[in-house]
């Protein structure tokens, strides 16, 4: 009895383990599906590829052989997918060289199997997802943009309305001038620009467009060419290099030109365009000999008593200003000669020592007579406290003007000179002291003698 | 006189023979509720996160998108004005997203079936029930997603019949499933953005 029991449970303990090995695939095949697939390698190739949303929701697989196995016999594909505890297959329809099988899950895995001989079955696994060829695309516009000089291709593609491949593609456009090479250009939009100066002007071009799964989730190959679109670019491609002609043409002297100004500016600078362009400072000699006459020759200025050798000084004792209205009444009896009036202001001084009539200072001194003393000592930075000679008091015979001898070699001045308008009275020196000329006696000239700066520099 | 070993029992009857028999198998029994393959409706992809990301993003999410606007085009004013009282439920728990996924889709197969429902509509609904327990890998009890999605997904099976008008008598079903549409797409979005993470 005891042992009845025992032999009772191990064998019901080795049936549940059985059972549950082997209960849930329902069949004891190696494959688990009741075929023997492993029992010989498998020696053929399978190309597959799959089209998502080929038809609404439905989606297509097309497989074909490349390497039949020797011996001719009946295959068929079928495609396998392992639902939970069961393992369904669904026979791939042949069409041709082609298997064909469409369906909707393209969530779970598969296998696809090719059954050679009953129940002789060889799998591999496949993933719908990762063997995508998509659609044509199609409907290829070319459109020219005359501003910016660019061929807009654009193109359409089925995916566009449909749910997983749109805008998860990328596209191959491929374009030549006939019969040449192929050029090709990628792009994940559904419109590319062909600039024009990169194209033949007024030849023609023939586009041709393809799709591929950009790779992201989606993987697969590319799809067949689409129809060629053939244009024919514009012929002011031609206009266009004429003119990049003529500017070449322009500037080439235009170079030239520049550089022969850059050159003429480096040579000229110095001598001719700086002193325009950037003047020295004016020199003074330069400017007053410019301002004033500038006697002819044998002009010589100077406060060197040697050089007025020539000029008759005597010394005078006072001042012998007369009033105007004497002078006025009483013209002056000798001729008028040509002297100038500018030489009121500034003529030729030769400092003489003499006394001075206090009383008759602040009459006018006519040419040829006396200066009154302030002025003169205001002329030669004198003051009170000067003790030089220049500056005592006595008064200053103008001896020579317009390089007319106002003073009398023989000691004696005209009376009037006939400078000053009527009523200034001439010089009418009654005492002085001749300065005898010196040995470079000049001879008088209808010159005029003027200070220059460059005269009050070199007696400094 | 000495004491002989005890006397072997006499051999039980047949009858005692097969109770005990039985009584060893049934013993043995409770060993199948443990050894036998359990039948649970749990999802087995549930830490393979990344994978269940980019199969919702790429295929299933359309699919549900899809299928939202189908209903939208089938209207009922039904469904607007009054809420059925027998309507199940379904809410996507906190931290449970898979599982309430799962029962969506699994109440969601049980329309298939149902005649009153467009057709095509239904198999759409069923294609979404279908892919949401092929990408959480979750069963459903009584084998209803190998009966329903065996057929859902039967290759060649194509739709011959003509697109049925959509029915103008207030239909309870098609609200319900409308409702069911609704709470697995707004689970589904809840789910993703935390998977996204």
């Amino acid at each position: 009895m005891l042992r009845m029991t025992r032999m009772s449970t191990v064998l019901s303990i080795f049936i549940l383990f059985l059972h549950t090995t082997f209960g849930e695939s329902g069949c004891t095949s190696a494959d688990g599906d009741g075929t023997f697939g492993d029992d010989e390698p498998d020696n053929f190739d399978i190309d597959c590829f799959s089209q998502l949303e080929f038809k609404d929701s439905y989606s297509s697989l097309t497989c074909n052989f490349t390497e039949l196995p020797p011996h001719n016999t009946n295959y068929t594909l079928a495609v396998c997918t392992k639902e939970d505890s069961s393992y369904l297959c669904f026979n791939m329809e042949k069409q041709e060289d082609v298997y064909f099988l469409q369906f909707t899950d393209i969530l779970s895995n598969k296998d696809i199997c090719v059954e050679y001989e009953i129940k002789r079955r060889a799998c591999r696994s496949l993933i719908v997802t990762d063997i995508v060829k998509p659609e044509v695309p199609f409907d290829i516009n070319i459109t020219y943009q005359k501003e910016a000089n660019e061929y807009l291709i654009h193109y359409s593609t089925p995916h566009s309305r449909k749910k997983y491949l749109k805008d998860k593609l990328i596209h191959q456009i491929a374009y030549r001038q006939e019969e040449s090479t192929w050029k090709t250009i990628k792009s994940p939009y559904l419109q590319v620009k062909l600039l024009g100066k990169n194209l033949e002007a007024d030849a023609l071009y023939e586009v041709k467009v393809r799709s591929q799964p950009n790779g992201d989730y989606f993987k697969g190959i590319w799809s067949e060419w689409s129809t060629s679109k053939s244009f024919r670019t514009t012929g002011e491609h031609s206009m266009e290099s004429y003119s990049s002609m003529f500017v070449i043409i322009l500037s080439i002297p235009g170079f030239i030109l520049s550089v022969v100004m850059i050159v003429l500016i480096l040579t000229f600078w110095e001598s001719r365009i700086k002193p325009v362009v950037w003047p020295n400072l004016p020199d003074h000699k330069i400017t007053l000999e410019r301002l004033c006459k500038r006697p002819k020759n044998n002009f010589d200025i100077s406060f060197n008593p040697e050089s007025f050798g020539y000029v008759f000084i005597h010394e005078v004792d006072g001042i012998q200003a007369k009033a105007e209205q004497e002078n006025f009444l009483q013209p002056p009896p000798t001729p008028e000669t040509d002297i100038p009036p500018k030489f009121r202001s500034g003529s030729d001084l030769k400092r003489s020592p003499a006394r001075i009539d206090k009383n008759s200072l602040n009459l006018s001194v006519s040419y040829g007579g006396i200066w009154p003393a302030e002025a003169l000592h205001g002329l030669f930075g004198c003051s009170q406290s000067t003790a030089a000679d220049v500056c005592s008091s006595g008064t200053y015979e103008v001896c020579h003007s317009s390089r007319v001898p106002l003073c009398d070699n023989g000691f004696h001045l005209p009376s009037a000179p006939p400078l000053d308008p009527p009523g200034q009275p001439g010089p009418q020196p009654q005492n002085g002291n001749v300065v005898p000329p010196n040995s470079e006696l000049k001879s008088p000239s209808d010159e005029e003698a003027y200070v220059t700066m460059s005269s009050f520099y070199k007696n400094q | 006189m000495t004491a002989g070993p005890p006397p072997l029992p006499a051999t039980p009857p047949p009858r005692t023979m097969s109770h005990a028999f039985f009584r060893s198998i049934f013993r043995v029994l409770p060993l199948l509720l443990v050894l036998s393959p359990v039948n649970s409706s749990s999802c087995t992809m549930g830490n393979k996160t990344t994978e269940i990301r980019v199969k919702y993003e790429n295929i299933l999410s359309h699919d549900i998108e899809e299928l939202v606007n189908m209903s939208a085009e089938y209207r009922d004013r039904c469904c607007k004005n009054k809420r059925h009282e027998h309507n199940k439920v379904f809410f996507c728990n906190d931290t449970q997203e898979i599982g309430s996924l799962q029962s969506m889709a699994c109440n969601m197969l049980r329309f298939f079936n149902k005649q009153k429902i467009n057709k095509e509509f239904r198999r759409k609904a069923a294609l979404v029930s279908c892919g949401t327990l092929q990408v959480l890998q979750c069963k459903c009890e009584r084998h209803k997603k190998e009966k329903v999605c065996t057929q859902v997904n039967a290759p060649n099976n194509e739709d011959t019949e003509t697109v049925e008008q959509p029915k103008k008598k207030c239909n309870q079903e098609f609200c319900e499933l409308k409702e069911n549409i609704s709470s697995l797409r707004s689970c589904w979005n809840k789910f993703e953005k935390i998977i996204s993470r």
